[in-house]
């Protein structure tokens, strides 16, 4: 059956195209309605409505220091950033981000956000992992939180603030195509999934918000919709992506479904045991234990996996350690733990309060993501932008958290950088250029891709392939890395690239044919697996979230950002960009503290 | 207890391009912890890849997955095999989308007419509060936040509008709840427009009080509470 001709059906033109409704995307939406009232927002997602956006899962908090706290201050919270970061984070995204916290956690208060709060009716906070007072000495209480579901707090404000000022949205739509007039980006092709139809938006502003990317992971906390697309489409538009190889491995993921059983369990006592009921943190780790850093306790749980300590579980034919909270009293069950513990029982059938807990390291988050300025602009290399692209949230890498992320600045992140973007949309936006018509070449990419979907053929599954991504990323360039499993990797997906262009659709429709969007996606996750193995197999050291069995100390001579571009697949060209550390150039206060340290917990 | 069991699916399907519906039947073996959302998967995986269905964040979370088992609106993600074999106590089970929106493909359906019976009841703070003297937050003590922040909790899964008995007219359980909840929250000073909502002919008036929808919401939110207290005008 020949497919029938794809072509644009018909054309949009709000002045800002936003592709991605997730926290950062709504917040930067919210932020040019404040600054430009009326402005024109049509804001795209792969969801049936922007509440369902994965910001929404986001647990622990939102890291701030109030300026009403007696000890705590932004000094401290940088340094936290910049030490955490594996001295990778760039210092004055940092100083941007930090600085304003405050002012963004009372911006989703006053906008009906509803924060847990004090005796007193304040915002309560709570401590996080990495956050401390007086550079690394006591532990620091400056994530702001709405009990357990801080994420859905923001996501529910950012969205409820986009519909009071009108922000139009098309729902379960794909962004497919970036379009370019002279080098400026003026929006890009859609498909809406719900008619088939695909339609040019131009916009005087796009902004990027798609947020991870880490399905191509066996066990992943992200949604099932986080596949990439959105840095397989900066790929595909001959931009470069940045500091792919930084992935980062939550220690606890529940075992199949990679639900994160957050650090808390073990803050309240939880024992990580291999399949001899050992609690083998002790042994790595005598001191700090369980509650070592994340990157540490993956990194150790992965080694008893792989030294055949761990065990398979029945179901799920995965391998895990387990996570003992039998000891734990009841009243803290029942008062502390006892959403995350609701997990065990819903999904795996598991009581934590009689039974061990099946856990592994789940795939939870990419520090990297598409280059962009300090003001959110998508840079074309080191030095330049492009005009009229923007990016913001999990997506972009201005960067804050360098090669590894502390919890609650995330959320964090998302708030400030979609605040500035929205600023410098929005100052932008007077004397931007009109976009324009169509450009003659738009489709040159989306339409031979689409066709060669629904026109191949092949005896390969989909299926197969999927899974054998995942198992070749989780085992070769995972928490582990090294030279010859890189290698070995990067010659498999380009087989399975292969054969995925023998794969053969059961249907043809281009309505809500997800078996399509399935194809879609597969390519997205090979493309940036192949960009995140050949990114990583060029660092040689070890750097945060990225661990090289055969270099596994941090080495200067790689003290820069990995910038990566990828036109044809597996032709990797590699570039780097200086980590910016202004803060210690400008050689104020306690400058020293921003100098290339130690990272020692 | 099996390791595995033999599942029977009825599922409902439809295809827009031919305008066709059926039920199909798909026969598979699954492990007891399998939640519904990894049967549909292993069903497009193994059987069937055109089986068209929704989910998201798989861990109850976004509410994107419900549908109707055995006639119950509840979360896929949720939903255990052994756990849906106790609770209806066979091993065959039909599976159908919400009832509440048209179908576009087999369990996938359009939300639009539904969210926007949400996006009515202006979810956000209409008219804020001036701020508080000190000029940082709001102060709303935990005994005034704790009256309403479990209907706050609500995710949007239009599990609690496919059960009310209620299917006309009325802006459904959810909305309502949204709609209370800045009724109750103090930074809301538009209260007579959330008053009018509230006791339009599409609020109150329907809803007869049968609490489905506190039986069904899979956030266990005691949502005919907060709509009694609506009614008895105990919100504000």
């Amino acid at each position: 059956m020949v497919a029938k001709k794809l072509q644009i059906d018909s054309v949009l033109r709000p002045e800002v195209l936003i592709i991605g409704a997730g926290g950062a995307g709504l917040r930067c939406a919210a932020e040019i309605c404040e600054r430009r009232p009326g402005t024109s927002i049509l804001a795209v997602t792969k969801m049936y409505s922007p509440q369902k956006s994965h910001t929404s899962t986001a647990q622990g908090g939102m890291a701030a220091v109030d300026p009403n706290d007696p000890v705590d201050k932004i000094i401290y919270h940088m340094f936290d950033t910049w030490k955490g970061s594996d001295c990778s984070a760039d210092q004055n995204v940092i100083k941007k981000v930090c600085e304003p916290a405050w002012e963004q956690v009372l911006w989703l208060e006053r906008h009906g956000m509803h924060f847990s709060r004090t005796q007193e009716g304040r915002i309560a906070k709570r401590p996080f992992g990495g956050h401390m007072l007086n550079f690394g000495k006591l532990k620091a209480c400056r994530a702001c939180y709405e009990v357990d579901r801080t994420g859905k707090g923001i996501m529910d404000t950012v969205w409820a603030e986009s519909l009071k000022h009108g922000v139009v949205f098309l729902n379960r739509t794909l962004a497919t195509e970036l379009l370019f007039r002279n080098g400026r980006c003026t929006g890009a092709i859609v498909l809406m999934e719900e008619n088939g139809k695909f339609v040019a938006v131009l916009a005087k502003a796009t902004v990027m918000a798609t947020g991870g990317k880490t399905r191509m992971y066996q066990v992943s906390s992200n949604c099932r919709q986080n596949t990439g697309d959105g840095l397989a489409l900066i790929l595909q538009a001959g931009l470069p992506v940045m500091d792919l190889e930084a992935v980062q491995f939550h220690p606890t993921g529940i075992v199949g479904p990679g639900i994160l059983a957050s650090e808390a369990l073990r803050g309240e006592g939880g024992i990580l045991r291999n399949k001899d009921g050992e609690p083998f943190m002790e042994r790595y780790a005598p001191t700090a234990k369980d509650l070592a850093p994340r990157d540490l306790v993956s990194r150790h749980t992965m080694t008893e996996i792989r030294e055949g300590r761990g065990c398979i579980h029945p179901d799920h034919k995965l391998p895990h350690v387990w996570l003992d909270l039998r000891h734990i009293p009841e009243h803290i069950h029942k008062t502390r733990i006892q959403e995350v513990c609701g997990f065990f029982r819903r999904f795996v059938g598991v009581d934590p309060q009689t039974q061990l807990c099946p856990v592994t390291p789940t795939a939870h988050y990419q520090m990297g993501g598409a280059p962009t300025s300090e003001f959110g602009e998508v840079q074309k290399d080191a030095k330049e932008i492009v005009h009229g692209l923007y990016a913001c949230g999990e997506f972009a890498a201005a960067s804050l958290h360098g090669h590894n992320r502390l919890g609650t600045n995330s959320l964090l992140e998302l708030i400030t950088m979609g605040r500035v973007v929205g600023e410098r949309v929005a100052a932008n936006l007077h004397d931007a250029e009109d976009p324009g018509d169509v450009p003659r070449d738009a489709g040159q990419h989306v339409f031979p891709q689409f066709s060669r979907y629904l026109e191949s053929c092949g005896k390969e599954r989909y299926a197969r392939i999927r899974d054998e991504l995942c198992v070749l990323m989780t085992k070769k360039v995972g928490v582990f890395r090294n030279e010859k499993n890189l290698a070995e990797a990067i010659e498999k997906l380009g087989e399975l690239k292969e054969r995925a262009r023998h794969t053969k659709l059961a249907g043809t429709s281009v309505i809500m044919n997800q078996e399509l969007l399935h194809f879609w996606e597969l390519d997205h996750l090979l493309n940036v697996s192949m960009v995140i193995a050949k990114s990583a197999l060029a660092r040689k050291e070890s750097r945060g979230a990225h661990y090289r069995e055969d270099y596994p100390e941090r080495n200067p001579e790689f003290q820069y950002h990995t910038l990566a571009y990828m036109t044809e697949y597996g032709k990797v060209t590699l570039s780097r960009r200086p980590i910016d550390m202004s803060i210690f150039e400008a050689g104020g206060e306690h400058y020293e503290r921003f100098a290339i340290i130690e990272r020692k917990y | 207890m099996p390791q595995e069991y033999d599942l029977t699916l009825w599922i409902s399907r439809y295809d827009p391009d031919t305008r066709r519906s059926w039920v199909q039947d798909y026969r598979l073996q699954a492990g007891r912890i399998l939640r519904f959302v990894d049967i549909f998967r292993k069903i497009n995986d193994e059987q069937d890849p055109t089986l068209a269905w929704s989910s998201s964040c798989e861990h109850g979370q976004c509410g994107t997955c419900g549908m109707k088992i055995n006639g119950k609106p509840l979360l896929t993600c949720e939903l255990l095999v052994e756990n849906a074999v106790r609770l209806f106590k066979t091993q065959a089970f039909t599976v159908e989308p919400l009832t509440i929106a048209p179908v576009i493909r087999d369990l996938v359906i359009n939300m639009e007419e539904a969210y926007a019976r949400v996006h009515s009841v202006k979810p956000y703070i209409i008219q804020p509060a001036p701020p508080h003297p000190e000029g940082d937050e709001y102060r709303i003590s935990p005994k005034v936040l704790e009256t309403y922040v479990d209907a706050t909790r609500c995710i949007n899964c239009f599990c609690c509008a496919t059960a009310c008995v209620t299917q006309k007219n009325y802006l459904g359980p959810n909305a309502m709840l949204a709609n209370i909840v800045r009724l109750m929250d103090p930074r809301e000073t538009a209260k007579q427009e959330r008053m009018d909502i509230l006791y339009s002919e599409q609020g109150t008036p329907r809803c007869r009080t049968a609490q489905a929808c506190t039986f069904v919401c899979p956030k266990e939110i005691d949502v005919a509470h907060f709509i009694a207290l609506a009614k008895e005008g105990r919100c504000a």
